[in-house]
Parts: structure tokens; C-alpha cells; sequence
């Protein structure tokens, strides 16, 4: 359902993804991993379409370029991205925001708009996924949330969109460990035949929970390994230190030696 | 107001000239709300009186005792047996009128303000007769540890009561340095000081620039620090606004290279029925600058405090930060603030903020003292003098601070 | 520039949409002010010999007075003797029925979405119609004599309750106040007066919905609401113009005057023709409003000002009695050449006494925005307590926000806190709405609404989505 082919981004003339290609099978789940700075929100951004970054390669959601929308036609499209760093908006309530939103993406569809009394309905069964209380809803956008509050609130406007490709970027850092499992239940409840997603992480901690088909490191702008949830396991043990230190425009494409398996 | 003619430049003249046109300044006028104008009106200016007065021994633990480089002025004129004007390296120290004699051309921006530079009929009157005090250039590339002292006393005489002096300071590119200013005076005589120092900071150089206003509470004093400020320079203005009938410190910072930061602080400290007004305006006019306004204010029995601070973004200075804040403890019920902290933003992506408020002491706080064993008047005291010593804090040099703390009568706690 | 920064500079390049004008036959006195005009109008409205006194002896300060100096703004000098002062639909102005109201002046309310028809009303409101300077017609009048409260045009007022309107009108705003004080009482032409007997809580909103119809008519309406004790009321004032490329003025006065433990809550929705994008056209908006509050007593300001070319506004509140408490609640957004230079003056008198001020200014375009307050805190003020916010939303680069407070405090006892703060619309918040799927436009609209979130909270329901709406639409435009 996603194709991704030689992607490249920069910001000036500073190259950050440098040719990223990636194919995500329907329902499939895909870990992305990464030190910091490698490139891993950078690449969700140039899926969801945010402003400031020269593109170039190709990007297509069940065959619609998704590089030539504009972000509401891609979130139209059902791409939804969960933020590292969820924006606040102060004086705009939690739920007429999540309405709003549901609603633009079901008109830009030609589907019929979600009247408030069946809206409740849904934002109440999204809230017990990710255990959040009724005044959630009642507050303004991210607006003084906790780091776990902001986290738990990307999760429940994914439940909410119902989206056809979920990238959540870092949604696991700054959590105690009940909120982890929360977080990681609401996804995994979340997965289903026609939904695919991308996590965004550079623990492995969260794939202990969420378990992903596959698990690609990213390093420098480049995938440099793919393979399945034990490559997970192996930067565990290891770090990206395999990685960095080699230059990477030569990085093998082979599996790890070592790896455990 | 008595004019004597006396300017040598045409600068000079042209200033004089502009006095009459100007006027003084009445309550319609902004700047000039809160001042005392019938007693403005009674200063009598003139040319500097020629020195060898002395200086009184009643003002030896008036002014800091600080070693190093040294000016002082009285009456206006330098008084060469006083101060020390050897030069460090990379310093050179020098009275106004040698260098308006010898150089003129390195003074020549001080005193050629143009129409538009000459706020007020004070800045005309020190242009015109403001043709002595000190000289401060410090060259490119040079850090100076120790702090150069600039000391200014007003004797005023019946014939003539009021003086002006002014003060130029120049830092030299990458270079660092601290002036402190004091301005005290003495005798029970009315009269006042103009004081005008104008200040321009070259790229990436720093400046902490303290001044100690302490003059005699029957005098009216006027200051002015008119700051320009280029790329990645510092200016740091410590003020203690402190005495005279009718205080007033003004500063007009002008940012106007790339990334140039000021920061302002200041206490003022009211007793008696003293006029303590501070006028700030810090102009945004390069990209990415950054300003802190912080002023606190102390206002016990019949006193008056002004604060008049803003922060003003000029068109195209984007990604400017700057933040204002004035806060002021009323102790008496006689006392008055007027505070006015003024924003004008014209620029884009801009991050401003300020904040003023009037209040009391903290009734917990008073509490939490006392429930540990300190007596009410006691605590009191420990209280005020924390939120005015946090002012004091902001000075770099340890011995200012200390000096400060001892006019303040905090030191015995 | 951005994408989004372009984006705000289409968005608020929004057309007037209440921008026609209704062809009324209207009955207009030749431009000028002199006394004889004075006179003239005090004779078509048949006025008490006290009343045409009072507005000669306003006549006479307003002449000796000089116009303010215009601060911020920047503005077109003003003639006044260019100006009509007298202007009344072709009709008699008061009538007993509604099916009695000329069908152009219904169907112009009908376009300004202002049901005048008993059946259309908004449920519980009660409204005085004021078309130029006559008031049209009143509703609901059966309903309020009920309860004892009076509600019924300036005009009527002078007839059939002389005492009360003399007892109070210009006792909270004397006629030297301010230059357009003094010429509106000279020349006021109609207005609301609303009087809440002892005890009562007034069973309705009341409301008021202004518009200035003829060329080169000035509008000048003189509102009083008296509020005795323990009384409550909440009054809201609606204000349209057509669009024409000269400027038209508007210097209306409003007094409110609360005794012991009474409610005031006064709610302005203003809409007047903004000017277009090169600042052709455009009311000038010089309004003077405050209000008195006894002991005990409650007055609450709040606007949404969005329309005139020239906003000068300062609802104050007098708090003279002991515990009073005063509330101020504001959005001004100011785009195309819009000027708007308001805010609110606490004048803190009686013990105890408490004010707080939530300002929200919002430019774009080339708009101008300041935001200018007092909070004057007297000797006798034991106790005094201020909150004030000010916060400035700026979009776009080529408009200008200004915050200028003045505190002046002199009772050791005040407690004062002013903030204030400049922002912009993040390109952050609006990547993420639209992320979540929204255009552009709903997602800076959103934003924008959110900004006064705290405002809008305050006015009544029906306004709040009218605010809401004249926001969006003032900040909508050729998108889309
Ligand atoms: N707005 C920006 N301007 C310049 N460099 C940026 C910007 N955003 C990100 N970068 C740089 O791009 C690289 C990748 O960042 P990012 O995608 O956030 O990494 P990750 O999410 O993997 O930690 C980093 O070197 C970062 O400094
Ligand atoms: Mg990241």
C-alpha cells in the first residue's frame, strides 16, 4: 500500500534523508529505529507533508502520489502521523478539534459529516483504549498535557481517524512503563487488515509490546539494515555503533553476522 | 531657565538655539508625566563652572571606593587632582573638553544629535553646555578586568544651580569593560545635575554599565544613556536610582546589529516625598535580538515611583525576544506607583512579554518568618531587603555590590 | 514568506459581507453642526425645554474643546460640518405592532440576520432597532412591562420617564468628558434606555442592534441603563453598516449605572464597514461607554470588535461603591488598514473593590492594534485588586500590535498584576491541524477562535457563535 522509492529531503542545501526506499504491505507493521538525528522524524514529516523541505524521490499511498498533497489531503488520504512533540493549541477544545478534524477528512471523502451525539459515542470508546477520563476531552489541545497526556491523546485521535497508514513517531519516549503499555495496547487494538503503520522508535522497549513484521535501522538518512523484530534485539545488545562507524554510503545490505536469531 | 552663550561648535550652537524652540516639557508629555515641572523650570544652566572647589569631605563614604582608573567631575568640569586618567592598555581615559579640544572629531557624534536626537529641552541644554566630563575608549580585541569609575558631584550655587556633564564610552570591537557612574552631590541648596551619557558597542563587545544615583534630596537629577548597540554586543545597565527631590534615569537602547542582546536592570528606592521615574525604551530594529527589562521598585512613605519601559519592535526585526518586567512594593500609605510597560510590536515572528505589579509583602512569607522566632519588624525589613537586593545581584563586581548593599543600610542583617 | 504567512494575508483580505444598502426614503437635515441644528433636532423629537439646555450648554463645551490628538491612529481630518446630524427613516419611528414595520427595514434586519418578526426572534430576546438615528421599533415590550422593567428608545424614554432620564443621563459620563461625549450629547438623535426596577432580574436578554444607513450621517446614540438595587440585566448591542467609500461617523455614549449589589452585563458585537484594503470608506467608530457600580454592584464589558475603519473605545467602570467589582472582556481584530485602539479604564474608588481585564488583539493585513487601559487604584481604594491580560495575536507582517498600560497606584493595599504577551499563529499548530485533515482556513480559523476562547466564554450564547462566525468570516476571504 506504501511505496517508497529513493526519497530524499534536505532543508537548504543540508541533505537529511539521503534515498530512502520502503514498502509497506497491507496491515503490515514496521519498525523504524535509529540514533537520534538520523533522520526518523524527518522521514515521517515528508509523508505527512510538512512545509520547509525539499523533496525529492517518490512517496505513493495505494498508488496516489502522496508527495504532490497537501497535509489535509494526505491526513484525506489516511495517512496519520502521531507527533514526537504533539503541538499545543491553547483555547481550542480537545474534542471540537478531534470533531473537526474527523468531519474534514469525511467531507474531503464525500462522506457524510458525524453529528455530536454519535461523535461522543466514538470518543468514548477511543478514551477507555487509551484509559483517559472524560475531562480529556474537555481541555484544550495539548494545552498544559503531561509528556504521557500529550502521548495518550496522539493515540486516541488515531482511534478517532481510523487511518489507512498510522506513523507514530516516538510515542513511546518519556513514559513510565503503565503508560508504555497503555500506549502500546491502544496501537495493537488498533491493528488490523487494512491498517498499516510505522513506529518510530530508538528504544526497543516498545517492540517488546508492539510486535513489528519488520524492523529497518535508520542511520544518516539511509536504511542500512532491514530485517525482522530480532534486529531489534540485536541493537539491544549493541547499539547502532555497528553502524555509525562505518561509512555508511557503503553500508552492506546483508544481515548482521552474529545476530542472534 | 538662564542661558549663558558659551558653545564653541556648531553643534553646540545649533543645540542652543533649539531651547527656546523645544521648551520644557509638560504634563502632556508622556516622558514627562510624573515630573516636577514647576522645579525644572527653576534649574539655571550654563556653561561649566571652573573647578578647584574640591570635593566635600561629607561625600567620602558616599561614593564607592574603588582603585583604578578614575574621573570626576564636579560642578561639570573635570578635577584632574582627583582622578586618575593613567590609561590600562587598550584604555584610554581622557576628560571631554581635552578631547573636544585636542580630537574633536572622536566626540563629534556625541554631540551632533540632529532634530531628531534631541528628545527634550535636557538633551538640548547638556549638548550645549555639556562640554566637559569623561571620555571612555577602549580599543578592539581587549578585556578589561578592572572597572573604570566615573564620579560625578553637583555642588550647586545660587548663581548658577545646575550643571552638565557629559559621557562618552566606547567599546572597540570583541572587547569587554565595566563603567560605573556615581552621581552624588552635596549641600542643602536646590539644584540639579544633567547627566548624558551615550554609549556605542561594537561587534560582539560587552559593556556593564552601573550607575548610582545618590544626589542630595533637595536636588532635581536627570540622566540619560543613549546606547547603540551592533552586531552580538552586550550591554548590561545596572541603575539604583536612589536619590535627589526628582530623580530620573533614562535609557534609549538602540539594537541595531544582528543578535545584539540588553539587558536591563534596576532598582529604585523611595522615601520622603522623592520622585524616583524611570524611562526606558529598548528599540528593536536588527533581526534576532534579544532585551530583558527587569525593574523592581521600593516605595515607602510619601514617595513616588514611575516606570515607564518599552519595548519597541521596528519592521523587519524578526525573531526578536523581549521581555519586561516591573514590579513594585508599596510600604506606606501615602506612597504611589505609576507604571507603564509598553509594547509595540511591528515585526513578524516575534516573542514578547511583560509584566508589571504592585503589592505587598508577602503576608506567608511575614509568617513564615515570624513563626521562627523573627519579630515582625524584623521580618519586614529581611523581606524588603531581598525582593531590592535581588537588584543588587545583577552587579558583576564584587565591590560594588558591596558598596551598594551598604548605602541601602543592608549590610547588618 | 511562508506558505502559511501568504496564506493569512489572502485570508484576510475577507469582503464586507454586510455590505448593501436598503433603499429607505429617509428624511435627512442638511449637513452642518451649528446651534440652530442643535435645536432643530431637540424640536423633532419635542423635547423638554431642560433637555435642549443641556444640550446647548454640551454644544457650547464641545466648541471650545479641542479635538484629541489621534495618538496611533492614522486618520483623514474629520469635517464636521460635512456631516448630517439628523437622519430618520420616511416614517413614524414608533409603532405598536410588529406587522406595522416598513418590509424593506424587516427585510434589511432579515439580511443582517436579525429576526425582527415575533416568530423569527431569537428565543428571549428582546430587541430595539435603531436604523440611523430613530429607533424602529422595540419587542417584546409586554413581556418586560411585566416585570416592571422598562425597555423602549431614547426618545420615548424622554417622554414618558423625564424624571429617570434626567435623574441619570450624563451622571456617569459628563458632557466635558471627552470631545465626542460633548458632540454626541449636543446632537444625539436616539438610543436604548433600559431601566431594572428594585430586585428585579430582568426575565430577558435585552439588545440593541445599531445601523448606519444614509450617506454622510453621522450616528450618534446615547444609551443609559439604570440598574437598581439587587437588579440584574444583560444588554447586547449589535452594530452594522452599509459599505460606502467615505468615511461616516459614529460617536455614540452609553451609561450604565448599577446601585447597591445590582448586574450589569453589557456585550457588544461590533460590525461596522471596516474600509476596504486601501482604507477607502469605513465608519469611524469614537465611542464612549462606562458605567458606575455602587457598593456591592457588578458591571461587565464585553466586545468582539471587528468591524470600523477607526476603533476608539474604552468601556470603563467607575467602582465607587465598596466591593464592587468590574470586568472588562475584549477581542479587537484589526486587518486591511483597520485601526483599532481600545481597551478599558478600572477606576478603583471604594474598598475592597476588584477589576479584571482579559484583552485579546488580533492583527492582520496592514491593521493596527492597541490596546491602551488604566487601572487607577485612589487613596480611599483600601484592598484593591487588578488582574489584567494582554495578549496580541499578530498575523502577517505588515500589521502592528501595541500594549499600553497604565497603572497608577495609590494605596499600599492594591494588589496589581498586569501581563501581556505578542505571539504568532505557529506554523507548528497549523501543520498539525492540517495533518488531522483540516484546510488551511479552518485550521487558522480554529486557532484564531481558540485565541479568544476566554472572551468568547463570556457573552451569551447566540453572541458567542456570532463572534465566532464574524471572526471567521473576517478572516476568511477569496480561499476557497
Ligand atoms: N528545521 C531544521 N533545520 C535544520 N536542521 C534540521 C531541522 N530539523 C531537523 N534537522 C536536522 O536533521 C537531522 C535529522 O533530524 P530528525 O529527523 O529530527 O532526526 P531523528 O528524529 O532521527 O532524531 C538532524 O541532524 C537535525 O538536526
Ligand atoms: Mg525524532
Amino acid at each position: 500500500m506504501l511505496h517508497v522509492e529513493n526519497l530524499t529531503a534536505a532543508i537548504g542545501d543540508k541533505p537529511i534523508l539521503k534515498g530512502v526506499d520502503l514498502d509497506i504491505g497491507e496491515g503490515e507493521v514496521h519498525a523504524i529505529m535509529g540514533p537520534n538525528g538520523s533522520g526518523k522524524s524527518t522521514f515521517a514529516h515528508a509523508l505527512a507533508g510538512r512545509d520547509g523541505y525539499e523533496i525529492g524521490g517518490v512517496a505513493t499511498l495505494d498508488g496516489s502520489d502522496l508527495l504532490e498533497m497537501t497535509p489535509e489531503q494526505r491526513a484525506a488520504a489516511g495517512v496519520f502521523m502521531g507527533f514526537q512533540y504533539p503541538v499545543e493549541i491553547p483555547g481550542v477544545n480537545n474534542m471540537y478539534f478531534l470533531r473537526t478534524a474527523l468531519n474534514s477528512v469525511r467531507k474531503a471523502r464525500g462522506e457524510t459529516e458525524v453529528g455530536a451525539r454519535d461523535f461522543l459515542a466514538v470518543a468514548k470508546q477511543a478514551m477507555e483504549l487509551v484509559e483517559m477520563k472524560q475531562d480529556f476531552l474537555d481541555r484544550a489541545v495539548n494545552a498544559g498535557f503531561s509528556g504521557g497526556e500529550k502521548k495518550r491523546n496522539e493515540i486516541l485521535q488515531m482511534a478517532v481517524m481510523e487511518p489507512r497508514l498510522a506513523v507514530l513517531d516516538e510515542t513511546d519516549s518519556g513514559l513510565d512503563i503503565d503508560a508504555l503499555r497503555i500506549i502500546a495496547s491502544g496501537v495493537n487494538a488498533l491493528r488490523g487488515p487494512d491498517r498499516s503503520m510505522i513506529v518510530i522508535t530508538h528504544y526497543q522497549r516498545l517492540l517488546d509490546y508492539i510486535k513489528p513484521d519488520f524492523v529497518h535501522v535508520l542511520v544518516n538518512g539511509k536504511i542500512v539494515q532491514s530485517g525482522d523484530h530480532t534486529l531489534a534485539l540485536h541493537l539491544e545488545d549493541h547499539g547502532y555503533a555497528d553502524f555509525v562507524n562505518h561509512d555508511l554510503d557503503d553500508a552492506p545490505e546483508k544481515p548482521l553476522t552474529g545476530a542472534p536469531s | 531657565m538662564t542661558i549663558h552663550p558659551d558653545p564653541s561648535s556648531e553643534a553646540r550652537l545649533g543645540a542652543l538655539d533649539r531651547i527656546g524652540e523645544i521648551g520644557y516639557p509638560t504634563k502632556r508629555d508622556e516622558a514627562w508625566r510624573h515630573a516636577p515641572h514647576r522645579a525644572l523650570g527653576e534649574l539655571t544652566f550654563g556653561p561649566p563652572v571652573a573647578p578647584g572647589i574640591g570635593v566635600p569631605a561629607e561625600l567620602d563614604n558616599q561614593i564607592p571606593v574603588l582603585e583604578g582608573p578614575r574621573v570626576v567631575v564636579v560642578n561639570g568640569s573635570v578635577d584632574a587632582s582627583l582622578s586618575n586618567l593613567a590609561g590600562l592598555d587598550g584604555l584610554r581615559l581622557s576628560s571631554l573638553a581635552e578631547v573636544l579640544a585636542e580630537r574633536p572629531e572622536q566626540v563629534a557624534a556625541h554631540f551632533e544629535q540632529g532634530d531628531s536626537g534631541i528628545a527634550d529641552v535636557f538633551v538640548a541644554l547638556n549638548v550645549a553646555y555639556g562640554a566637559d566630563g569623561a571620555v571612555v575608549q577602549v580599543a578592539d580585541g581587549v578585556v578589561l578586568d578592572v572597572p573604570i569609575h566615573i564620579v560625578d558631584v553637583g555642588l550647586p550655587a545660587a548663581a548658577q544651580n545646575a550643571t552638565c556633564t557629559g559621557v562618552l564610552i566606547d567599546i572597540g570591537v570583541g572587547s569587554s569593560a565595566t563603567v560605573i557612574e556615581t552621581r552624588v552631590g552635596a549641600g542643602s541648596e536646590f539644584g540639579g545635575s544633567n547627566i548624558r551619557t551615550t554609549i556605542a558597542l561594537a561587534d560582539d563587545s560587552t559593556l556593564e554599565h552601573v550607575l548610582l544615583q545618590d544626589v542630595p534630596s533637595v536636588q532635581v537629577h536627570l540622566s540619560r544613556v543613549d546606547v547603540t548597540q551592533r552586531a552580538g554586543s552586550v550591554f548590561k545597565a545596572r541603575s539604583f536610582n536612589l536619590g535627589a527631590a526628582y530623580g530620573r534615569i533614562a535609557y534609549n537602547v538602540q539594537l541595531a546589529g544582528t543578535g545584539a542582546h540588553a539587558d536591563l536592570s534596576g532598582l529604585f528606592f523611595g522615601f520622603g516625598d522623592q520622585t524616583l521615574d524611570q524611562q526606558v525604551n529598548v528599540v528593536h530594529a536588527a533581526a534576532g535580538c534579544t532585551s530583558r527589562q527587569t525593574y523592581r521598585g521600593v516605595l515607602d512613605e510619601e514617595s513616588t515611583g514611575v516606570f515607564n519601559g518599552g519595548i519597541d519592535v521596528r519592521p523587519g526585526a524578526d525573531g526578536t525576544d523581549a521581555v519586561q518586567s516591573n514590579d513594585n512594593l508599596l510600604l506606606s500609605d501615602r506612597a504611589a506607583i505609576n507604571t507603564q510597560p509598553r509594547l509595540e510590536i511591528l515585526a513578524d515572528e516575534v516573542a514578547c512579554k511583560h509584566g508589571a505589579t504592585v503589592g505587598q509583602l508577602d503576608e506567608t512569607a511575614l509568617y513564615y518568618l515570624r513563626s521562627r522566632g523573627i519579630a515582625a519588624d524584623e521580618a519586614r525589613r529581611l523581606l524588603i531587603n531581598g525582593f531590592a537586593d535581588q537588584a543588587v545581584d545583577d552587579v558583576g563586581i564584587e565591590t560594588v555590590r558591596a558598596w551598594i548593599i551598604h548605602r541601602l543600610g543592608h549590610d547588618h542583617a | 514568506m511562508s506558505e502559511a504567512t501568504r496564506e493569512i494575508e489572502e485570508l484576510t483580505e475577507a469582503s464586507y459581507e454586510f455590505g448593501f444598502s436598503t433603499d429607505l426614503d429617509t428624511d435627512v437635515a442638511p449637513p452642518g453642526l451649528d446651534e440652530e441644528i442643535v435645536r432643530l433636532i431637540s424640536a423633532k423629537k419635542d423635547e423638554p425645554e431642560w433637555l435642549l439646555e443641556w444640550r446647548l450648554k454640551a454644544f457650547e463645551a464641545w466648541q471650545a474643546m479641542e479635538e484629541p490628538d489621534w495618538a496611533k491612529l492614522d486618520i483623514m481630518p474629520i469635517d464636521y460640518q460635512a456631516i448630517s446630524y439628523w437622519a430618520a427613516p420616511k416614517q413614524k419611528p414608533v409603532l405598536d405592532s410588529m406587522d406595522d414595520v416598513d418590509p424593506e427595514i424587516r427585510d434589511m434586519f432579515d439580511k443582517l440576520g436579525i429576526p425582527l418578526h415575533e416568530q423569527k426572534m431569537l428565543s428571549n430576546v428582546a430587541v430595539d432597532a435603531i436604523v440611523d438615528s430613530v429607533s424602529v421599533t422595540t419587542t417584546f415590550k409586554a413581556t418586560l412591562a411585566e416585570a416592571g422593567v422598562i425597555f423602549c428608545s431614547f426618545s420615548e424614554a424622554v417622554q414618558d420617564y423625564p424624571e429617570l432620564v434626567r435623574e441619570h443621563l450624563g451622571s456617569v459620563v459628563p458632557v466635558r468628558d471627552n470631545y465626542f461625549a460633548a458632540l454626541n450629547s449636543a446632537v444625539f438623535s436616539d438610543g436604548s434606555f433600559c431601566y431594572i426596577p428594585k430586585g428585579v432580574r430582568c426575565p430577558m436578554e435585552l439588545s440593541t442592534y445599531f445601523r448606519i444607513n444614509s450617506q454622510n450621517t453621522g450616528q450618534f446614540e446615547r444609551t443609559l441603563i439604570v440598574a437598581e438595587d439587587d437588579s440584574h440585566v444583560s444588554y447586547l448591542e449589535g452594530c452594522t453598516a452599509p459599505q460606502r467609500d467615505e468615511n461616516q461617523l459614529h460617536a455614540a455614549v452609553v451609561e450604565l449605572v448599577a446601585k447597591d449589589r445590582a448586574e450589569i452585563k453589557y456585550s457588544t458585537v461590533q460590525n461596522w464597514y471596516p474600509g476596504d484594503e486601501n482604507g477607502v470608506g469605513g465608519i469611524y467608530n469614537f465611542v464612549t461607554k462606562r458605567g458606575r457600580a455602587h457598593a456591592d454592584a457588578k458591571i461587565s464589558w464585553t466586545q468582539v470588535e471587528t468591524g470600523s475603519a477607526i476603533t476608539w473605545k474604552y468601556p470603563s467602570v467607575i467602582l465607587q461603591g465598596d466591593r464592587a467589582v468590574g470586568e472588562f472582556y475584549s477581542v479587537a481584530l484589526s486587518s486591511k488598514r483597520q485601526q483599532a485602539d481600545t481597551g478599558t479604564k478600572m477606576i478603583h474608588i471604594g474598598k475592597d473593590t476588584t477589576s479584571s481585564i482579559i484583552s485579546k488583539g488580533i492583527s492582520a493585513g496592514n491593521g493596527q492594534n492597541t490596546y491602551r487601559g488604566l487601572v487607577k487604584v485612589m487613596r480611599s481604594a483600601e484592598n484593591a485588586r487588578n488582574y489584567t491580560q494582554c495578549d496580541s495575536l499578530l498575523l502577517g507582517k505588515d500589521c502592528g500590535a501595541h500594549t499600553i498600560p497604565y497603572i497608577e497606584v495609590k494605596n499600599p493595599g492594591a494588589q496589581i498584576e498586569h501581563e501581556a504577551s505578542t505571539s504568532t499563529v505557529g506554523e507548528d499548530q497549523l501543520y498539525y491541524c492540517r495533518q488531522r485533515g483540516m484546510t488551511e482556513e479552518d485550521a487558522m480559523s480554529m486557532i484564531v477562535n481558540g485565541f479568544c476562547r476566554e472572551v468568547f466564554n463570556e457573552l451569551p450564547m447566540e453572541f458567542a457563535v456570532e463572534a465566532q462566525r464574524l471572526l471567521s468570516v473576517s478572516l476568511e476571504g477569496s480561499v476557497g
